[in-house]
Parts: C-alpha cells; structure tokens; sequence
C-alpha cells in the first residue's frame, strides 16, 4: 500500500472502500488464474484420453468413476468424455469472462485512485 | 460485506472476527484512543496478525471443501452408473484396488442399494434413490458452507486492508509531524 512520503492526502470511507475492493478483485484475479489453469490442465486431459480412445482397438476400455476402473464399452466412454468436455470447456469460458470482467474493475478503480493518491499509492504487483 | 452507514466508523462483527474501525483522522484517533504513534502502531500490527492467523484457518477450511466437493460428486457419478446398470441384465465389471497398487476385478449384478459411509466407524445401506438423495443434500450443504467462508473470507481481507492502510496513514502522520516539527525549529534559530 501507501509508502512514507510524509504527504498528508486525506483517506476517506470511500477511498478505503474502493482499496478494499482492490484488494479482493486482486485477490479473486489470483484465484481465478489458478482455476483457469486447473481448468485448461483437464481439458487438455480430456482431450488426450479422446485421442486415445480413437487410436485404441478395444471394445471395452477401463473408465474412472469413483475410485474404480469400470469396464465400459468404448461408445460410451468416447460420449461420456464429449459431455466432459463441453462440461469444462463452458466453465473455462464462464472463468475467462469472469477474469476479464475483474481485470475491467481493476482498471477502473486503478484510475480513480490513482487519479487521487498519485504516487503515495502502489496498485501494482511487487 | 460491511455495510457502509455514512460515518466510517462501522465496527461490525462477523462470526466472531471483529472489525476493523476506520479511521477518519489519524490525529483525532490517537487523541481519543489515548494512544501514542509507537503503541497505535504496535496494536494494529497485533491486530493484523491476528487477522492473518484467522485467515489461514479459513483458507484451511476452504481447501478442505474444496477437496470435499468434487468428492461427493464422485460419488453421485457411481451411485448414478449403478441406477443406469439396474435393469438392463448387464453386470458392472470394476476393476478395484484391493490394496495399494494391487487391483482385482468385481462383478456387480444387479443392484438396489450401495452403503454409504457416513464415518465415526459407521457405514449404512441405502437404496440407489435414498443414496442419492443423501449424497446431494451433502453436496448442496458442502457447496452452501463454501459460499458463506468465502463471504467471511472477503469480510476478513476488508479488514485486513483496512488495518493495513491504517497503519500506513499512522506511519505517514508521524513521519509528517516530524518533518513539520524539523522545518519549525531551525527556522526559530536563524
């Protein structure tokens, strides 16, 4: 936050409403790389095992539900995977939007306060 | 989220965390707490440890549902594979591990019921539909108890900022009446 310059800006309710805000929006952006990164790590997944699946000659493939490999046959795993993957690409969009809409907020917020604190504020990332 | 009621010195509480109050005038905050710039300024720092140890338990907690969540929907998944195989003559082949890194193979015919266990050394059977009943109550509690830590987690983190902010507006004040009182006395001299 502020560093010692000794310049005296009043902080008032609102401004330290619109710091806290920062903050959290910060702080969701950080949790929302993250899942986005989680979310993209089991797409790329998903569609490895799609690929595979088309390569493989068996019928019946070993499929994860719960804790237990189940004996599927490979129609139904090849759809169970397609309606995975629309699954987690909708969440990856929703996550992405999510993520632009906070970057928005930020920039927003970054001008107003910085338009008033000037340099005795810091908003970035050390 | 703390409701904002004109004065700024909302001090609201939030299952057991207290706020932090928002000060106005760091002069007339030291006045009327009676408090010099070191011991303010030792307070907050204790108050934001505080803070900080309450946060890490939170955040503890909201990896353990984290984790949780994604369990009870594994378990719907395979109490809903069972209800799909009901039915249609075919028994559900699973390959199971026994142990670690040793799997064997079970054959489920045709089954109405799955046994859930519900911990403390207990484990009960239920019918495919009760199971999933349970199993998604659990959900939607999981998922509901998730929801409110993450509003304490933004109530503590406002405070925290709070705290932090004020601390620097304390630090600021006092490196400020020091240049103030160091520009007055040499000017007295000359």
């Amino acid at each position: 936050m502020q560093q010692g310059g000794g310049s005296e800006t009043e902080v008032t309710w609102e401004d330290q409403q619109n710091i806290n805000k920062f903050s959290k929006l910060n702080n969701r952006f950080h949790e929302l790389e993250d899942e986005i990164r989680i979310a993209k790590e089991t797409n790329d997944n998903l569609e490895d095992a799609s690929n595979e699946l088309i390569l493989t000659d068996e019928e019946v493939v070993r499929f994860q539900i719960g804790e237990v490999f189940a004996h599927v046959p490979k129609d139904e795993v090849e759809s169970r995977i397609e309606e995975m993957k629309e699954v987690t690409t909708k969440n990856l969009e929703k996550l992405e939007d999510e993520k632009d809409s906070v970057l928005a907020q930020m920039a927003e917020l970054k001008k107003v306060l910085y338009g008033k604190f000037g340099d005795s504020i810091n908003l970035e990332e050390d | 989220m703390a409701s904002s009621s004109g004065s700024g010195e909302v001090t609201t509480e939030r299952r057991g965390i207290p706020g932090a109050q928002f000060v106005e005038d760091v002069q007339t905050y030291l006045a009327q707490a009676g408090l010099d710039v070191n011991s303010a300024l030792a307070f907050l720092q204790e108050r934001l440890q505080q803070y900080k140890l309450v946060e890490m338990k939170l955040l503890a907690q909201q990896r353990d549902l984290q984790a949780k969540i994604p369990d009870i929907e594994k378990c719907l998944d395979i109490v809903a594979t069972l209800q799909a195989k009901k039915g249609s003559g075919e028994a559900l082949l699973a390959d199971f591990e026994v142990s670690e890194g040793i799997y064997s193979r079970a054959r489920i015919e045709d089954t109405d019921s799955v046994c859930l266990w519900l911990g403390a050394n207990v484990m009960l059977e239920y019918s495919c539909d009760e199971a999933t009943t349970l199993l998604q109550k659990n959900l939607e509690n999981a998922k509901a108890s998730l929801e409110v830590l993450v509003a304490d987690l933004q109530f503590l983190r406002d405070q925290v900022t709070i705290t932090q902010v004020t601390i620097a507006r304390v630090y600021n004040w006092d490196v400020h009446q020091k240049r103030i009182r160091q520009a007055g006395a040499p000017a007295k001299d000359s």
